[in-house]
């Protein structure tokens, strides 16, 4: 069984295991970037929506979509792709729905993040230490 | 080390791809308007600028047109996951033949984004 089975919206977590491994010291860092786009730019998707601004759902949209895909976010990658093409349509009938389940959804990614980047923090077992100890 | 210039309105992909290239060992400034850097380039020269082409204000095109009529030998990367009605292909099409010396589409790939880089950084100032 996938031991990250669990996680609902990071459904590509070799992306973060990469990340990790390439930016060294600096990861924590910029994974905190990421989660605060990803938390806060469906506001400004939703806010551009009840502003009927559909360039500005298709500009922040594709932000969004390149953001989640870059830390393994795929299904709100795929949302916020379907976002952006109804921001270029010029017709936003249906991007309410979507709106409020990519928000649902980024909370949850929120967490999950953040749970996935701590366990890949863990220090090394108790028993690798003894041992180094010895 | 080289001096890279970074240009990008998406603070993730800006900071992600700064800890990179300083991790390399590379000086990185990074800004996120285009506008910010005409000045700075001037007074102060880079190796190598990677610029967004999608970004409020003025955008990557506008930058590389204008950069490169006054400062034609600089190296330029253009980064790109699309946008609007342009797909990342022919945005960055557009971008090379404006005079961006290489091309990183983006969400990018660890590997190719140094292999690009260095790439760049080998070549002669076109």
């Amino acid at each position: 069984m996938n031991a990250h089975a669990e996680y609902q919206e990071l459904t590509d977590q070799q992306k973060l295991i990469d990340m990790r491994q390439e930016l060294e010291g600096g990861f924590q860092t910029v994974i905190r970037h990421y989660q605060a786009g990803i938390l806060h730019r469906p506001e400004k998707i939703r806010q551009a929506v009840r502003d009927n601004d559909a360039e500005r759902v298709s500009m922040e949209s594709h932000s969004m979509k390149s953001v989640c895909r870059q830390v393994g976010l795929m299904n709100m990658g795929e949302m916020a792709a379907r976002l952006e093409t109804i921001g270029n349509a010029g017709d936003l009938s249906g991007a309410e729905e979507l709106i409020e389940r990519l928000i649902a959804s980024s909370v949850t990614a929120n967490h999950e993040l953040t749970r996935f980047c701590t366990g890949m923090e863990l220090p090394k077992p108790f028993f690798s230490r003894a041992a180094h100890d010895e | 080390m080289s001096r890279i210039l970074i240009i990008d309105d998406d603070e993730p992909f800006r900071i992600h791809l700064a800890t990179l290239l300083r991790n390399s060992g590379h000086m990185v400034l990074e800004v996120e308007c285009a506008l910010e850097i005409l000045d700075k380039i001037a007074l102060d020269p880079y190796d190598l600028l990677i610029t967004d082409i999608f970004m409020p204000g003025m955008d990557g095109f506008e930058l590389l047109s204008m950069l490169l009529r006054h400062h034609p030998r600089i190296r330029v990367i253009a980064m790109s996951g699309g946008g609007g009605h342009m797909s990342p292909a022919l945005a960055l099409n557009i971008a090379k033949k404006l005079g961006a010396m290489e091309l990183i589409r983006k969400p990018f790939a660890y590997g190719d984004v140094m292999q690009t880089v260095e790439r760049a950084l080998r070549s002669p100032p076109e």
